[in-house]
């Protein structure tokens, strides 16, 4: 009988009952074949890997996390919060050493969902990797995480929430923003003030093969991850760089994901997007869960495979040779402010526009970070969207908030609940673990 | 009149019972291991005289003989041709010594992707031939999607002059390429013993009923199946023994709610539990350690009986796995559990005084008092059953589910109710009511229960049925039906359509079943979308001929 040589958890949650419309590639028949694939492949019978039921999260998982307006019930359904408490059934597998690693295979996915959440953007409503990473954090105490984000878009939900968090390092590679949604992820974004360089973005061009993406994992993201230490990894492990996704232009195959992630070594991997259902869905999540449990995945290969339609034009590797040694330059050399936004007194401002593009809603934020070198700063954000014209104001109070932020945090609330200038006021507090609203 | 005959382990036990069940007529005997055929001669001969052997009508038999041949390792030598496509490396699945393994594959909605190499393909049949190979097993990944290439490879074998041919997509619609190639190695290796015993059987029901009545062989799904299929799917009648236990008590009790079953023998103690008042069946069971698609009714089995050993373990009493013969009460050398019963005078058997001497000289031994030695020799066997009654029961419950529907309406059993049987089972009945706070039963025939339940067996079958819209095809592999569908083919006509097979290949084997005793257990379909348009329908529906028992 075959062993894994890393026993390996997955959640399996194809949700066949949810789309969020009949004809959308986020639909029920998204899993179907995957499941085919690795129930033909005896995955479930390997020794040492084990199947478990999701969890459901509840609402103050998400909370802790989000902003949700005009409220958690408002921008999420069942299917949400099952799929974010398929990652925290992943994570708690692991970190109370059940198994050696876990694989989520779980929908709808959540790598675009931001901080303040007013509907769904990039098929996201919320980050699923998130609450599970502040679940863990809560429960199991501080741990630096780093987030491997391989979906071929931009993680740009995942790099809001964690752009201002020295002790998590999020890095995207995907397709670069100016061919694809949604238009972001861009070498000189790297971190709010407080956690310069723990943001790393390597946009790609189209048509990068096995090749070019493997070469950024050894030339980029390995020495990068070596550098910040992380106790946790976290593979955001998105599937649409396959060559056969209906939505991007990459050369991506199931082999180089298994390599990818054999050479990541993530503890945690879960799924975000990739819609080629039939034709690279079942190949990479087999190849994932082979690579992952230490399986022999070489004979992984897609019907219609040809290493030469893959091969790499000379000039994209020439390109990416490049951008590899600029990423590391800029690494080395991580200027003190972003290009985006001001000092103003001891606070970093930036506005934002966000579109929502499932929902078709135009949101506008004023971000502001108290700059502080003993935390990751008092967080306010005012926000107005089309969905939830009338402005809000949302705090968050940092886990490790020290003194300083914590009365910023709390003056900043009290003020707002003084005035009318707020129709809604959000604090989340994790010092307390306090998730308030005000004035609703 | 039925007759049921169940060659257990340690015992053949038989009974003829009338069409409402009723015992007629009981008869046990050893089971003699090297030769089953003259046990079951010995039983048929006692249980048939003590009724008029003209009128059985049905004789349903469940037998050990597949699974000895298995653990034993007399199976026949079998040639093996896969072809698995890409996937888990070839060498992973490999069983047995004449293991071929051919290009060519079938991805996972049924699509040709490269054709069988017919060249490879006879000269892996012609180096079987040569071995000496005589009987072969032809399996495909994918083979229940599109059993193009398995059929390719029947049609080779039988040109080449194979005595017996088993084909992956025969045996079982499910998708699982190593448990199929598992299955159909086993079907094939254990089929000419099989046959043989088979008409021997013939021959010594005919001899003693002075008829031949319809014969049917017993499964671990706890149905049966016709004597001409059990001759082609010999395997089906793997661990049919703990099914055998399991129907007799749906045959003796009236079962409606959540319940644990447990069969106390001398050396196990098999657990079974029921949903709602039916038995919970598993989609394949493991033999030997390889894990295969024969279904079966979901039991475990537990290192405690009558005879399990006592021993001490860092000063605390232990009972079990272990067995070392009989009870000292019937002749044996070593304390076991029975003697514990009948130190505290619980439920006497045998030699009482020879339990007494046995359990104070190991009590001395341990610088302990024989009743402290018996009593925990009891609580730690009760314990053990009622932990793995526990650990079923949870892991039943976390079982996955893939719809949000069925996550958040989750079913959870909870047992209110043991039934007991077996050998010790009285001796038993009162602890386990205490351990488990519950009530338990112990039926009446309580020691032929298993013998019982194998005379009053329904026969029992399952097809999936698979059919892609956008393809205009529906497959029922195990029925080898291939059929096209117009584009408007839907999820009630795929039921539809899977009853009528279900119903039509059971009366070609002679077998009359109304739409009654049919369960769907599956039925699903999605939309499959082409650059957002509906280009058809992927429909999956799996039903069955639930298990139970034909009373009248």
């Amino acid at each position: 009988m075959v062993k894994a040589q890393n026993s390996l958890g997955l959640i399996f949650f194809p949700a066949f009952d949810w789309a969020i419309s009949p004809t959308h590639p986020e639909r029920e028949e998204r899993l179907l074949y995957t499941l085919d694939q690795l129930r033909e492949e005896g995955i479930f019978d390997i020794e040492g890997i084990n199947e478990y039921k999701p969890e459901v999260a509840v609402r103050e998982d998400v909370e802790r996390v989000h902003f949700c307006l005009p409220s958690v019930e408002n921008v999420t359904t069942k299917s949400h919060l099952i799929s974010a408490g398929g990652a925290i059934k992943a994570a708690k597998l692991v970190m109370e050493k059940q198994e050696k690693k876990a694989f989520a295979l779980i929908r709808p996915p959540g790598h675009h969902g931001m901080r303040v959440v007013h509907g769904n953007r990039g098929f996201c409503n919320i980050n699923i990797e998130a609450i599970m990473l502040e679940h863990i954090r809560e429960h199991y105490g501080p741990i630096r995480a780093a987030i491997v984000d391989t979906d071929c878009h931009h993680g740009d939900g995942t790099e809001d929430i964690y752009w201002h968090d020295p002790d998590t390092l999020f890095i995207s590679l995907h397709q670069d923003g100016r061919t694809l949604y949604p238009g972001t992820g861009f070498p000189q974004e790297l971190g709010g003030p407080n956690a310069r360089g723990k943001n790393i973005n390597i946009p790609l061009p189209p048509n990068t093969s096995d090749e070019g993406f493997l070469y950024v994992l050894d030339n980029v993201i390995m020495p990068i991850l070596e550098d910040f230490k992380p106790d946790i990894i976290i593979n955001s492990a998105g599937q649409d760089n396959h060559f056969s996704d209906p939505i991007t232009d990459m050369r991506f195959s199931a082999r180089g994901y298994a390599i990818l992630n054999e050479r990541l070594n993530p503890d945690i991997a879960v799924l975000e997007g990739g819609y080629a259902i039939q034709g690279a869905l079942p190949y990479v999540n087999l190849g994932i869960v082979l690579a992952m449990a230490g399986v022999d995945y070489s004979g992984v290969r897609e019907p219609d495979y040809d290493a030469s339609l893959l091969e790499q034009d000379p000039k994209i590797t020439k390109y990416i040779t490049e951008l590899c040694d600029g990423m590391m330059n800029i690494y080395a050399n991580v200027p003190r402010f972003p290009k985006e936004g001001e000092v103003q007194g001891d606070w970093f401002v930036r506005p934002k526009d966000i579109y929502y593009d499932t929902d078709d809603i135009s949101e506008k934020q004023v971000e502001a970070v108290a700059l502080c070198d003993e935390c990751a700063g008092t967080l306010k954000i005012e926000t107005w969207s089309t969905a939830n014209p009338m402005n809000a104001l949302c705090v968050e109070i940092p886990r490790n908030a020290c003194t300083r932020c914590v009365t910023k945090g709390h003056d900043l609330i009290e003020k707002a609940c003084r005035t009318d200038d707020y129709r809604y006021v959000r604090l989340i507090d994790r010092k307390e673990k306090q998730y308030l609203q005000f004035g609703y | 009149m039925y007759l049921g005959i169940d060659v257990g382990g340690t015992h053949t036990d038989a009974v003829v019972v009338d069409k409402a069940g009723v015992v007629l007529a009981a008869a046990k005997v050893s089971t003699n291991h090297e030769d089953l055929l003259c046990s079951v001669r010995e039983v048929l001969e006692n249980v048939l005289s003590k009724v008029q052997p003209e009128g059985i009508e049905r004789l349903n038999l469940s037998t050990t003989l597949s699974t000895n041949i298995i653990v034993e390792e007399k199976t026949e030598d079998v040639g093996v041709l896969v072809s698995s496509g890409p996937g888990l490396p070839m060498e992973m699945i490999r069983v047995g010594r004449h293991f071929y393994g051919l290009s060519g594959s079938i991805d996972h909605r049924g699509v040709e992707v490269v054709p069988l190499d017919e060249a490879e393909a006879d000269q892996a049949i012609a180096a079987c031939r040569e071995d000496g190979v005589k009987v072969f097993a032809a399996v495909t990944k994918f083979s229940p999607r599109n059993p193009l290439q398995e059929n390719d490879l029947k049609q080779r074998l039988s040109d080449s002059g194979a005595d017996f041919i088993s084909l992956g997509h025969q045996l079982s619609g499910m998708l699982n390429f190593p448990r199929r190639v598992n299955t159909a190695y086993y079907n094939a290796a254990v089929w000419r013993t099989f046959n043989t015993f088979a008409d021997a059987i013939e021959a010594s029901v005919q001899e003693f009923c002075h008829h031949l009545p319809h014969i049917h062989i017993l499964k671990a799904d706890g149905g049966t199946m016709p004597f001409a299929l059990s001759r082609e799917t010999p395997v089906e009648s793997i661990l049919s023994g703990p099914a055998a236990s399991v129907m007799g008590i749906i045959a003796l009790c009236d079962i409606a709610t959540d319940c644990v079953i447990l069969d106390i023998g001398g050396t196990t103690t098999d657990i079974a539990v029921f949903a709602d008042g039916a038995p919970l069946v598993e989609e394949g069971i493991e033999v030997g350690s390889h894990p295969t698609l024969v279904r079966a009714l979901k039991t475990i089995s537990i290192g405690v009986g009558g005879d399990s050993l006592i021993h001490c373990l860092k000063g605390e009493v232990r009972v079990g796995p272990q067995r070392l013969g009989p009870p000292l009460a019937f002749g044996g050398k070593e304390p076991s559990l029975m003697d514990a019963f009948n130190f505290l005078g619980l439920a006497p058997v045998g030699d009482v005084d020879a339990s007494k001497q046995g359990l104070e000289r190991i009590a001395s031994d341990w610088g302990m008092s024989p009743v402290i030695v018996a009593r925990q020799a009891l609580d730690h066997a009760t314990a053990s059953i009622k932990k793995a009654v526990d650990d079923m029961v949870f892991a039943i419950n976390e079982k996955p589910v893939y719809t949000i529907m069925e996550l958040l309406h989750d079913k959870r059993i909870e047992p209110g109710k043991v039934y007991l049987m077996g050998g010790p089972a009285k001796a038993f009945q009162h602890l386990l009511a205490k351990v488990f706070a519950l009530d338990v039963v112990v039926p009446e025939n309580y020691d032929v229960v298993n013998a019982i339940g194998a005379a009053l067996a329904r026969t029992t079958f399952e097809v999936e049925l698979f059919a892609d819209t956008e393809k205009r095809i529906m497959v029922i592999p195990n029925l080898d039906v291939t059929k096209e569908i117009g584009p408007g083919f839907n999820l009630a006509d795929a039921e539809a359509k899977a009853k009528e097979y279900l119903l039509e290949h059971l009366a070609s084997l002679g077998v009359e079943e109304n739409g009654d005793a049919v369960d769907i257990l599956e039925s699903t379909s999605f939309n499959m979308v082409d650059n957002d348009m509906r280009v058809g329908r992927n429909i999956r529906v799996r039903c069955q001929i639930r298990p139970g028992v034909v009373i009248t």
